[in-house]
């Protein structure tokens, strides 16, 4: 090698030759090895040469064949355009696993439907896994990665990473700490105890910012173990929820929803029910479902639990009625459970004190529930300890400078941690950091090696369901964006290279499925990836009774005065902790509640917001602690007097779509209690801010749309709580002598958690349109769930309603339309004809369902996401078209295809709407009216079957059985 | 419908000004289209109007690049201010009809003077209305499938659809306004050739009066063609309105489902189209010194017919507000609540006062005669009438059968330049007419000073 004329150099450390960086070459990159000190200008050019000479002889093919296409002969086995294939795998929610079959089109995801194999999906899929796709494909998510500030490889990562290694291990792994999320998955526990024992001084450390301490705690006082509370409502003939998440988050609560609605629905249960009551100081869907609901200050919640336990002969016999304005109340729903001693049982959200649930505990002894309607079971979260403590700990320790070596795989602390631990400065004093994310979020900017995650669409791993069940979870697809996963990076972490996922979980089955004695491992492997259930892996119920009286010894929960004004801190229901905040569909989902998008709000109760001279889009000022709060003001009937709801997860500084949308209530949560805060004051700031909900009047203002009765009046005159108007018509009406559609909706089953709003979006290709397109009354749901309110604000009846298209067989929608642009099919559909759609829309004008959405703007064109993510079943609607819901017309031509090929009649339940599919109370049903043994015909056969608007003689398909309540006849109405 | 013209005036109050001759007539009217310059106001009202229609065409242009999401309509509100205004213009054309065609049958004198002003009002303002629900669609672009016509497909306009019925009556209307517009304009358009200097003029003038020589045979031909189009015209303008009225009466909407609405829309046409052909008389009498020819008597005439209308219109706001409390549905009634005192309600009650209260003071001769006064109540009459369009046609959607999808309609300022551009629009024809035809019937007045002459 000749001396050089001159040396270029890359980086400092080439210049000084430093054996590290010879060291670094050698092992990141070396085939470079010889080039590093010797790329000269003469080497340069032989280089160029050698490969402007490869490329042009690349490029030239045989002369012969020039300009030919080659045909795609060979087809893949199994990709039929047209027809989707479905490939099961979970999706982890707070580290909890839901089953789930990822529909694919021409190999590519399109849609997420829920297992019907998995115990905690049973075919349900919620808004949050209905969306889950979109994230998949999400542009914005994070893509490059990152080492100390300059765009890095994984190489560069791994040799980093080995680099620390060799001094973590000679120091036993000393200053070394991981932190992650709620971990249910086993080859991810499997290799963090391998982890543990290279270096025994390591410390794993949990967080996640909805985090279930308080009833973890609870279960270890109660049963001086950890234990997983399972709830069978199948068997709960009474159910008494505390604030409780049971149907609309607690992990599993879709299947809890699915065995809730089947046992309230009188008309397929032989006119029995179930009775249901609510304490809480927020509206849940629990409370709005319940027979009897109290909205209660958190301290009257303890207060009245105490009571309620000591009515029950359980607990410390502390509650007296003397102090309780509720008593009666309380006394007659006690009454009720002790008289269905091991059919009924209590549960408490994961908000409420550990005090609250130990009653909870001590109730469910009184009450037999244990063994009968509630489980008990070791937890499926391994490391079972406080979250709030272990975060604590960690970031006092960064900031002590204990800390030299930290991996957060899958937390985003700098956001979401207690504001009081000061996580982003501590984080500061950490020489090494790695943060593995999906999106480029708060704590991934505040690290030094940022790596952008897998989603968990494409990538191998396992997790476990909340009642232990494990799903071996495969790709759906290779990962779009670059990214590993967090098994990936603990596989660096023990020394070795491995980037190959599938190896990872597969050799951990492997050796567990020896140690299981499963017999043949391919069969077991093929089996469990299939189904998307590993068998036989729930955990074994575990048979503790409660200690009583231990509540007593608990630190009584300070009760704020009356009259003070309390912030609650509440998950927001399509954000969760600030996790899917950069989810378009989710942002834009409207809450159960509030009807919101795009924005979260203090909620407040009427009462409150006339006392405080405030109301909904009134921008207020919100003093707690040292902090003050800017937030626009929602007037929530149903809510606590002087309890201010902030939901959390919005407000994010980083990450995708969602930055900047709403405020941050973490901000004042404190790691004392993260759910509760003391507001010195709630000043008005004079400004408005607009908020954009999608629901026009809270009420019915007269007219029949919700039909409601009670069980006794079900019983006697099922026909009394649906008076029905007969109307005439001119015309003759159509003939169906071949199938007929229709569908039935049940209100009684209806929860209102929106699943089938976002299922709809995601099959039918609905696009989202912004906040201030909402605001203009343009959002294109075609499936809407509207919510209204019946008695006084503060203390209301809920009714909510999904509203598809009515498909009216008298449609006003079809003979206004000049161009027949919607027009009635042979199976009694009402046609949407995109391509014909001129866009007069009258149509609209003239629905009195108000279902139909049209196109103002090329909304799908403005949608940010891959033309591939959409459903090519399913036209994707230009601008100045009028749309609406079809009955998901592309799954019955492709049903009726499936027949037609196999030579038979098409079956019912064939053919499933996505909003049926999704819905996991089963309140929608869909079939053939004409099929006489149809699940809808069963359905529409019921006493308390009606149609919206029947006096409008439009004749519907669409048809809803009325909302039956159950009330205690103790308790006088207008108490509840 | 006969008008007896003997009230309000003296008795012996002249139809013309008694000093016109046939000579003086023909030159006072033909001396405005071929004088050299057209007069300042001419000049200002022009511009006026182009920089509006400049306007219009600005709109039209981002709204067909943006979409109709410029507008301010929504869902429930999904039609705004373009299918008010298709209302309001559309009845602001068919006052001209009314006038020219329904008393022409009446042979009420004093159309004769008053008929070509009301018909170039309805040739400008027709425009105006056939513009706005083809730009209200989401597609405007494809407005030609509303045509009966074979396509490929197969496939023929829905029959059923009263925006069908009413696409049709539409193009019917516009087509023989144009046809009757011209039967009537021919024996003038060959005064003004024969009184033409300049050659251009009189070649021009020469071409479009297709050879009139004033012959009896012509004459003839003329009065038959002409009388058979009025006797056409004047059920065609009822029905034109009665359809447009359908639109909405065919509409499973509160506020709009009621069958008294085809009349109800003819009685605004009556009273608005009226006001504003008295508006432009005012003006045109003013600024072309037609005072000979366009007299008192007319003016007089027509505050009268305003006068009718106002009532009938009157009777019709009684009945619309009789449904809804006489019926049994929630809907109807609440609706109407919201409308006397919710969000529309200083339009609703602005709207009765303009086109009801006020208009009772022409009860009065000495209103009637006071140019200023009249044209005010004229003025106020049709912006009532815009408000009670605006009213009905959004405060019906925004209450509509489900509480849950009420709204609101809040026009944009694209909203407000389709107005804006339509009324440019509108002045600029109104305009080009004043300054290219005859504005007064040379025809007609003058078989009116020949009866005279001839007493």
């Amino acid at each position: 090698m000749t001396q050089a004329a001159r040396t270029y150099w890359r980086s400092l450390e080439e210049l000084a030759e430093t054996p590290e960086f010879v060291a670094f070459v050698e092992r990141a990159a070396p085939r470079f090895r010889d080039l590093a000190n010797a790329f000269d200008r003469r080497r340069f050019l032989q280089l160029m040469a050698a490969s402007m000479a490869l490329g042009g002889l690349s490029a030239c093919g045989p002369e012969a064949n020039i300009r030919q296409l080659v045909p795609y002969v060979e087809q893949p086995e199994n990709i039929v355009p047209g027809r989707n294939s479905y490939y099961a795998s979970a999706l982890t929610e707070d580290g909890y696993a839901t089953g789930v079959l990822v529909a694919h089109q021409m190999a590519r995801p399109i849609k997420v439907e829920g297992n019907p194999d998995h115990p905690a999906s049973l075919g349900a899929a919620s808004a949050i896994m209905q969306a889950s796709i979109l994230q998949l494909y999400d542009p914005r998510r994070a893509q490059t990665i990152f080492g100390a500030g300059q765009i890095a490889t994984w190489e560069g990562f791994v040799s980093a990473l080995h680099d620390r290694r060799a001094g973590l291990l000679a120091r036993k792994g000393d200053g070394l700490r991981i932190l992650t999320g709620t971990v249910s998955s086993p080859s991810l526990v499997a290799q963090l105890a391998a982890v543990q024992q290279q270096f025994p001084a390591m410390r794993w450390h949990q967080w996640q910012a909805l985090d279930r301490d308080n009833e973890l705690e609870a279960g270890m006082r109660s049963f001086s173990q950890p234990v997983e509370r399972i709830f069978d409502l199948s068997k709960a003939d009474r159910i008494f929820g505390v604030g409780s998440d049971l149907i609309s988050a607690t992990p599993g609560w879709l299947a809890y929803a699915r065995s809730f609605a089947a046992a309230r629905r009188p008309s397929e249960t032989g006119g029995t029910m179930s009775r249901a009551y609510a304490i809480e100081s927020t509206p849940t869907l629990l409370g709005a479902k319940a027979d009897h609901r109290l909205a209660m200050r958190p301290a009257e919640i303890v207060g009245s639990m105490q009571y309620m336990a000591s009515l029950l002969g359980a607990g410390s016999q502390q509650g007296s009625q003397q102090d309780n304005p509720h008593a009666a109340w309380l006394k007659a729903a006690a009454d009720d459970l002790a008289q269905h001693k091991g059919r009924a049982l209590v549960h408490a959200g994961r908000e409420q004190p550990v005090e609250v649930h130990v009653l909870a505990d001590a109730i469910n002894g009184a009450l037999g529930a244990y063994g009968n309607t509630v489980r008990l079971i070791a937890p499926v979260n391994v490391n079972a300890g406080s979250m709030r403590q272990s975060i604590s700990e960690l970031a006092g320790d960064m900031a002590a400078g204990k800390v030299d070596t930290l991996l957060i795989l899958g937390a985003n602390p700098v956001y979401d941690a207690p504001a009081d631990l000061n996580f982003a400065t501590a984080l500061r004093r950490v020489a090494f950091s790695v943060c593995l994310s999906l999106y480029e979020d708060e704590t991934m900017l505040a690290t030094t090696w940022r790596l952008p995650a897998t989603h968990e669409y494409e990538v191998w791993s396992d997790a476990r369901a909340v009642d232990g069940t494990v799903t071996i979870m495969q790709p759906q697809v290779r990962p779009l964006y670059g990214g590993h996963s967090a098994q990936q990076v603990l596989a660096v972490l023990l020394g070795g290279l491995a980037t190959d996922d599938y190896q990872l979980v597969r050799s951990y089955w492997q050796k567990r499925a020896q140690q299981e004695n499963r017999g043949d491992f391919e069969g077991f492997w093929h089996e469990s990836v299939r189904v998307g259930v590993v068998a036989n892996t729930a955990e074994a119920p575990l048979s503790l009774t409660p200690k009583g009286g231990i509540d007593a010894q608990l630190p009584s929960t300070a009760s704020p005065q009356q009259g003070s004004l309390l912030a609650l801190f509440r998950p927001d229901e399509g954000n969760r902790d600030g996790r899917y905040a950069d989810n378009p569909w989710l942002l834009e989902m409207p809450r159960s509640f509030t009807r919101l998008t795009w924005d979260n709000a203090a909620l407040v109760a009427p009462s409150t917001a006339e006392r405080l001279g405030v109301g909904t889009h009134d921008l207020v000022e919100i003093q707690i602690g040292p902090t003050k709060l800017t937030a626009p003001v929602y007037v929530l009937p149903g809510q606590a007097a002087d309890c201010v709801t902030l939901p959390l997860g919005w407000g994010r500084a980083a990450g995708g779509l969602g930055v900047g949308i709403g405020f941050d209530a973490y901000r004042v949560r404190t790691a004392a209690d993260p759910w509760l805060a003391a507001i010195t004051a709630i000043t008005k700031t004079g400004e408005v801010y607009r908020l954009a909900t999608t629901q026009g009047q809270d009420r019915v203002l007269g007219r029949d749309l919700i039909r409601e009765g009670n069980l006794d009046q079900f019983n006697s005159a099922p026909h009394s709580i649906v008076e029905k108007t007969k109307a005439e018509s001119l015309y003759p009406p159509y003939q169906y002598p071949g199938r007929a559609w229709a569908m039935a909706v049940d209100l009684n089953s209806c929860i209102g958690c929106q699943a089938c709003v976002i299922a709809c979006q995601a099959e039918n290709n609905v696009p989202i349109v912004g906040k201030d397109q909402v605001l203009d009354g343009r959002a294109m749901h075609w499936l809407r769930i509207d919510r209204y309110y019946s008695g006084s604000p503060d203390a209301p009846d809920t009714a909510f309603e999904p509203m598809p298209c009515m498909q009216c067989e008298n449609a006003p929608c079809e003979v206004v339309c000049p161009v027949h642009a919607t027009v009635h099919d042979h199976e009694g559909l009402n046609l949407m004809v995109y391509n014909r759609c001129v866009g007069t829309r009258f149509c609209s004008n003239n629905c009195p369902y108000k279902v139909r959405r049209f196109n103002f703007y090329a909304y799908a064109h403005q949608n940010e996401r891959p033309p591939e993510s959409w459903n090519p079943e399913v036209t994707v609607r230009d601008r100045g078209v009028m749309e609406k819901c079809t009955y998901c017309i592309q799954r019955i031509r492709t049903a009726e295809i499936a027949a037609d090929r196999d030579n038979r009649k098409l079956r019912d339940g064939e053919v499933v709407t996505a909003c049926q599919q999704s819905c996991p109370t089963q309140a929608i049903v869909f079939g053939d009216r004409n099929d006489r043994n149809s699940a809808v015909v069963k359905r529409k056969a019921a006493p308390i079957d009606y149609v919206l608007l029947d006096e409008l003689n439009t004749l519907p398909r669409t048809s809803y059985g009325a909302l039956i309540r159950n009330p205690n006849p103790a308790i006088k109405a207008g108490e509840s | 419908m006969a008008m007896s013209v003997s009230t309000g005036l003296p008795p012996d109050a002249p139809v013309i000004a008694p000093d016109l001759t046939m000579t003086s007539l023909s030159e006072q009217v033909s001396a405005r289209v071929l004088s050299e310059r057209a007069p300042l106001w001419w000049h200002i009202g022009f511009a006026v109007g182009f920089m509006l229609l400049t306007l219009l065409i600005v709109q039209m242009a981002w709204l067909f690049i943006n979409g109709i999401g410029v507008w301010g309509v929504n869902i429930p509100v999904a039609w705004g201010l373009a299918i008010s205004e298709y209302v309001w213009w559309i009845a602001l054309a068919s006052g001209g009809t009314i006038v020219s065609a329904l008393f022409f049958l009446t042979r009420s004198p004093w159309r004769s003077a008053t008929n070509r002003i009301a018909e170039s009002m309805l040739l400008s303002a027709a425009p105006c209305a056939g513009l706005m629900p083809i730009m209200h669609l989401g597609r405007p672009g494809l407005f030609y499938w509303l045509f009966p016509y074979s396509t490929v497909m197969g496939v023929w306009p829905q029959v059923r659809s009263p925006l069908w019925w009413d696409f049709i009556c539409l193009i019917c209307y516009i087509l023989m306004s144009v046809m009757y517009y011209y039967t009537g304009i021919l024996p003038d358009l060959a005064t003004v050739r024969d009184l033409a200097k300049s050659r251009s003029k009189q070649i021009l003038y020469g071409i479009l009066a297709l050879g009139w020589r004033g012959s009896v045979r012509q004459w003839q031909n003329q009065r038959v063609v002409y009388a058979i189009m009025s006797a056409i015209m004047a059920p065609m303008v009822i029905s034109v309105h009665s359809v447009v009225g359908l639109d909405f009466a065919g509409g499973l909407t509160p506020g709009w489902h009621d069958t008294q609405f085809p009349p109800y829309f003819f009685f605004g046409a009556v009273i608005s189209g009226t006001a504003l052909i008295m508006m432009l008389t005012i003006m045109v009498r003013w600024g072309y010194g037609l005072r000979d020819v366009l007299t008192e008597y007319h003016l007089n005439a027509m505050a009268k017919v305003m006068l009718v209308g106002s009532l009938l219109l009157a009777y019709a706001y009684v009945w619309e507000a009789f449904g809804p409390f006489y019926g049994s549905d929630v809907a109807e009634k609440t609706e109407f609540l919201r409308r006397m005192f919710g969000f529309t309600a200083s339009a609703f009650w602005s709207e009765k006062i303009l086109t009801v209260v006020i208009p009772q003071l022409l009860w009065l001769p000495s209103v009637r005669r006071n140019q200023p006064l009249l044209f005010l109540i004229s003025t106020g009459i049709i912006l009532g009438m815009w408000q009670e369009r605006f009213v009905f046609v959004t405060s019906s959607l925004e209450h509509n059968y489900m509480p849950s999808y009420w709204g609101h309609f809040f026009p944009t300022f694209w909203d407000w330049a389709a107005l804006a551009g339509t009324i440019g629009l509108f002045l600029t024809m109104f305009f080009l007419f004043l300054r290219f035809v005859p504005i007064v019937s040379l025809a007609e007045v003058r078989e009116i000073v020949e009866e005279k002459r001839s007493k």
